[in-house]
């Protein structure tokens, strides 16, 4: 009993000096709380530290952890982060980036792979940035853009079918806004929603039997069901463009890519600046993916007679 | 790894702890006094910060939004009961359909967006994850024990009433319940209103606390709830013999779950296996007791039945 105490001792005290010894010289401890076990969530939390690896070497550290999408657990992660006084901490989707503000208002938080900001934060007169110490990058792929892509695809079609789920507040959000700029290219557009993934066939039916071209947003309940869009879409010959390209490669023609990478290492970039030359959080202007690539589904492309002019590049 | 760093964590783990707490007393009521295991929690653990928090950003007063959440959660909880009492749905069913209905309810309640977003600056929040560190009136672990406090003084008297007692009665044994004129149906819808109306205003306290509700939010509540209960059986239920007591250590057990789990990411385990870790730390506390008994029923035959 007496040995086991003595050895505990030696351990805390060796832990001590060690943590004493990682404060000495500039190190830069970056807390990164990733909601979730995803590929694009991933790849934004790699993109970040690569970014970030790439101009600070050696003298950055990261706590990389991941709340197996548990919300309750990115507040015990938070909480993990502030009492360790990190230099920054990085919130790779919407509920971690809540829990990141409601822990702390002084340490600079950058978001990624969060769609609105405005909303997640609820701050009502929004003006490019937050105002708090909140930045980071939203993983919205320009809607504007989409609208004109489906425009030069289909320039004949005017009665276009946008297809999501009720339940996502994200895509409403992006059906209200592309609904704006299509209707400028004097379409007409229906909403069909449908509840869960259960009744989505039935509802993408209806939305074949009504349109020339269809248009879903970045819906999860969609992604995760289109082999169901398509046994429907294909037969019917409809062309349905697509919010991502995981959606592209199961049910749809073509789509706006963003990398969700880049978006990371946009991210990575900005905490540099926040880190170095000591950017305010608060007045930096919250970015987009810096590159959008158009990208299209050959097989159903071919299928469904759609000619893709030049410029777009295959799905593999 | 530095120790100062974990004890500087302590309090957020603490106050976390008590939130949860809170909701775990509701699960104490429905698993240990009516002997029901009730999974309608993991929908009233979002429902009641979605009602709170929409209120609020709507302007009620924060009381009275408050109020309304632990009314929703009565709700949820008197729903289960005619699933179960009305219907003769199984407790554990019914509880999972009030919980899948909750999913699309709590969605109503927010507007059809799965998540909300409210900010601590703007609106006046019982308690706040950032007031965690600080020595004033605003401590989040100061005012969830002053709701603690209250709540088991509220639970130690009720279940002292005729009422009370009835629903304890109904747990021990029902048919022996109904012999005696009681009508234990009653007792059970009674019982699982008052468990749901607490896990509500824990909901109300975490969504507070973390300064957001999630469609989301009461995943898995029920299994912290069942550690909280169990650890508490496992290190006090030889000590405290007091219900109020019982009540607390409760507490104190979902306190010491939220701990372990600080501690073990401070240890730096990888958090891809924290889900694992928290169905460990259950199924150990709940051997325990049962290791127990098989010691103890083998020291009196001093070896005579090994082969038992």
């Amino acid at each position: 009993m007496k040995k086991a105490l003595s050895v505990l001792i030696a351990m805390v005290l060796v832990l001590c000096l060690s943590g004493l010894a990682a404060a000495e010289g500039t190190t830069y401890h970056i807390g990164i709380c990733q909601l979730v076990q995803h590929v694009a969530l991933d790849a934004a939390t790699q993109g970040f530290q690569d970014a970030l690896k790439e101009k600070l070497g050696e003298t950055v550290v990261f706590d990389l952890q991941n709340a197996s999408g548990d919300t309750n657990t990115c507040s015990t992660i938070m909480n993990g982060f502030v009492s360790n006084n990190v230099d920054l901490i990085m919130a790779n989707a919407t509920p971690a980036l809540q829990a990141a503000v409601a822990a702390t208002g002084d340490i600079p938080i950058l978001g990624t792979s969060v769609t609105d900001y405005a909303t997640a934060l609820d701050i009502s007169d929004w003006t490019g940035a937050t105002g708090i110490n909140v930045s980071g990058t939203s993983d919205l792929a320009p809607l504007d853009q989409q609208a004109a892509m489906l425009h030069e695809l289909f320039p004949e079609a005017t009665k276009i079918g946008l297809l999501y789920c009720s339940a996502e507040p994200n895509s409403k959000y992006q059906v209200d806004v592309i609904k704006g700029y299509l209707e400028a290219y004097g379409c007409t557009c229906t909403e069909y929603t449908f509840a869960d993934s259960n009744d989505v066939a039935s509802v993408a039916q209806n939305a074949c039997d009504g349109s020339e071209v269809i248009y879903i947003p970045t819906d999860n309940t969609a992604a995760s069901c289109t082999e169901a869009i398509r046994n429907v879409v294909e037969p019917a010959g409809i062309p349905a463009v697509a919010g991502e390209e995981g959606l592209c490669k199961g049910c749809g023609v073509a789509t706006l890519s963003i990398s969700y990478y880049d978006l990371g290492y946009a991210t990575g970039e900005m905490a540099y600046e926040v880190l170095v030359n000591g950017a305010d959080a608060a007045t930096m202007e919250i970015r987009f993916a810096p590159n959008v690539t158009k990208e299209y589904n050959a097989e159903l492309c071919e299928v469904l007679g759609v000619s893709i002019p030049e410029g777009y590049a295959a799905i593999e | 790894m530095n120790p100062a760093s974990l004890l500087n964590a302590l309090p957020g783990a603490v106050a976390q702890g008590l939130i949860w707490g809170i909701m775990s007393i509701g699960v104490y009521i429905t698993y240990k006094v009516l002997d029901l295991a009730d999974l309608t929690v993991d929908g009233s653990m979002a429902t009641g910060g979605a009602v709170c928090v929409m209120l609020m950003l709507n302007g009620w007063n924060v009381w009275l939004a408050l109020l309304c959440a632990i009314v929703a959660g009565m709700l949820a909880g008197f729903l289960t009961g005619v699933f179960h009492t009305v219907m003769g749905i199984p407790a554990i069913l019914a509880g999972i359909l009030t919980q899948l209905s909750l999913y699309s309810l709590n969605l109503a309640v927010m507007d059809f967006k799965a998540n909300q977003g409210i900010n601590v600056t703007k609106y006046p929040l019982i308690v706040s994850q950032r007031n965690v560190r600080t020595l004033s009136i605003d401590n989040p672990i100061f005012i969830t024990l002053i709701f603690l406090a209250v709540l088991i003084g509220i639970l130690y008297w009720f279940f002292g009433t005729e009422t009370g007692c009835s629903l304890r009665a109904t747990g021990a044994n029902e048919a022996m319940a109904r012999a005696q004129g009681i009508n234990t149906k009653k007792a059970k819808i009674l019982g699982l209103m008052l468990s749901n109306g607490i896990v509500a205003l824990a909901s109300v306290l975490l969504a507070h606390y973390q300064g957001f509700v999630d469609v989301n939010m009461g995943r898995g509540a029920i299994v912290i709830g069942l550690a909280a209960v169990i650890i508490s059986e496992v290190l006090f239920g030889k000590l405290f013999r007091n219900f109020a007591l019982k009540l607390i250590a409760v507490a104190i057990g979902a306190v010491l779950y939220f701990i372990v789990i600080q501690v073990v990411l401070w240890l730096g385990l990888n958090t891809n296996l924290l889900k694992l870790l928290s169905a460990l730390i259950v199924a150990v506390f709940l051997a325990i007791p049962y290791w127990k008994t098989h010691l103890s029923a083998k020291h009196p035959a001093k070896g005579g039945q090994t082969h038992a």
